[in-house]
């Protein structure tokens, strides 16, 4: 065998090597996402269950009313709820590789400096199925990062808190799940 | 000797008591009612205004970062509300922050109900977008801002169509919305308003750029006009970037003073006192107003069409 076929045989294998490893990361990211969509989907059938539904009001008092009755029925929906329901490790790994690319890529620095004009907020404490911290603002989240991270129903959203990647329900204002440290600092 | 150390002692003590009875009295004064002077000003005819009051204008107000329920956002109310009387604008539009910190029964009350009562019993309508500090679901349901239920919105007034747009969370679902209506839209003037500044000078926050990339491509395919947003708690009139006007009023509660660094984007900044603005929209022309809580009217100009 000659040095040139050998050489050549060895760069096929390599690009063979490479393909198949993206080929395989695609279908990781695939089963990521549906994995998280098939959690959401049921997140959202366990509440219908509920009946929560909000309607428009001229009264504080009813729209107060109504969110404490959300979130007790939306609580109620999943008892057993706690950290890692919706973001898996499988699921995390993929949100964790789509920010970090997002950071890192060409529009990184821009959509730091988007955080960092919003209103930065610091690591606090959050839980499954509790209350956002009350009177903490919601911290912006870059149209950049939203692009790369697969699409929300509308009654669910991402925040960012601190480093905290957090999965907000609008309605009953809980937090539904999060990744911590998803957000790696500048 | 002695006596007129007395007398010094005397003196300095009547000094004080004078002082502390003085200051004491002048904080009554202010606590008791600060819109007498407000409604001292509007009944002596003394109202500055600088819009043109043409007939069939469309002729509205805009206050940003107003919902903090302190006596400042009470004041700029009252003065809203004199200026209201002498220009017969009907609706306000709301850039954010609509309701500070918790969002209780009592505070939609004290942030927002009770302040602009006298423009409500008016009719005047608010028409509200969401800042980072309001609660996105409340406020979307919550009749009196006019929201019809969702985070973003259109409406039309006159010849003028209005974008309020929800800058917390510019997801792809809300660009193509926006893509959609503003090509749809038969607005002579495009008018969009949301919270995160496109431009700003101020140092608190700054621009956000990220933000920008996403929106400007479509403001300037589809003709906007004119942006209004608030965020920094300033008034900035920024220089016009692509043929659309920027304005950033973020102090109609809030306010952050010194906040300016080296005149970058805008024209014309204040940041020493809270303010509101009245804008007049007359055929090709934009006519605005900035008006401090003090009275003093801080800018104003006449801005033509640019877009055909």
């Amino acid at each position: 065998m000659t040095l040139h076929r050998c050489r050549s045989l060895l760069s096929l294998s390599l690009l063979s090597i490479f393909l198949f490893s993206c080929v395989m990361a695609q279908k990781g990211d695939e089963s990521a996402i549906k994995e998280f969509q098939d959690r959401i989907n049921n997140y959202l059938s366990a509440k219908k269950k509920q009946d929560v539904s909000r309607k428009p009001t001229d009264s504080p008092d009813k729209l107060a009313q109504q969110k404490q009755q959300t979130a007790e029925k939306t609580k109620a929906a999943r008892p057993e709820a706690h950290q890692g329901d919706i973001f898996t490790p499988g699921v995390s790994a993929y949100f964790r590789k789509q920010i970090e690319s997002t950071l890192q890529g060409p529009e990184g620095s821009r959509v730091r400096a988007s955080l960092r004009h919003a209103e930065p907020l610091p690591d606090v404490h959050l839980q499954v199925n509790a209350k956002y911290p009350k009177n903490l603002p919601l911290q912006s989240t870059p149209p950049t990062l939203l692009k790369n991270l697969p699409p929300l129903p509308k009654e669910l959203q991402y925040r960012i808190v601190g480093s905290t990647l957090v999965l907000y329900d609008m309605a009953s204002g809980l937090v539904v799940d999060f990744i911590p440290g998803a957000v790696p600092a500048a | 000797m002695k006596q007129s150390r007395v007398t010094i002692y005397r003196n300095t003590m009547l000094l004080v008591a004078t002082l502390v009875l003085g200051l004491v009295g002048h904080m009554r004064v202010a606590q008791a009612d600060p819109r007498a002077v407000v409604s001292q000003a509007a009944s002596a005819g003394k109202l500055d205004i600088r819009i043109p009051l043409q007939d069939k204008s469309v002729r509205f107000a805009v206050i940003g970062d107003s919902g903090t329920g302190d006596r400042a956002q009470y004041e700029v109310a009252q003065r809203m509300e004199a200026y209201r009387q002498a220009t017969k604008f009907d609706f306000v539009i709301m850039l954010g922050d609509n309701i500070y910190g918790s969002h209780s029964p009592k505070d939609f009350v004290k942030k927002f109900e009770q302040p602009y009562k006298p423009l409500m019993d008016a009719g005047v309508k608010f028409y509200a977008s969401l800042g980072n500090h309001d609660d996105p679901d409340d406020e979307r349901l919550y009749k009196p801002f006019n929201m019809g239920g969702e985070r973003y919105y259109a409406f039309r007034k006159g010849e003028a169509a209005f974008f309020a747009l929800d800058s917390n969370y510019m997801d792809p679902k809300q660009l193509s919305w926006l893509d959609q209506n503003l090509k749809d839209s038969q607005g002579t003037w495009k008018i969009c308003f949301f919270h995160h500044p496109l431009y700003n000078d101020g140092r608190h926050h700054g621009p956000d750029a990220d933000l920008r990339t996403q929106v400007l491509p479509l403001f300037q395919r589809y003709g906007v006009n004119a942006v209004f947003s608030g965020h920094e708690h300033v008034y900035q009139r920024i220089k016009p970037e692509n043929n659309i006007y920027y304005f950033v009023l973020g102090n109609s509660g809030k306010l952050m003073t010194h906040d300016f660094g080296e005149a970058r984007e805008r024209v014309k900044g204040f940041d020493s006192d809270q303010s509101f603005m009245l804008v007049e929209i007359a055929g090709d022309k934009l006519y605005f107003q900035t008006i401090a809580r003090s009275g003093e009217t801080i800018d104003s100009g006449e801005l033509p069409r640019i877009h055909p």
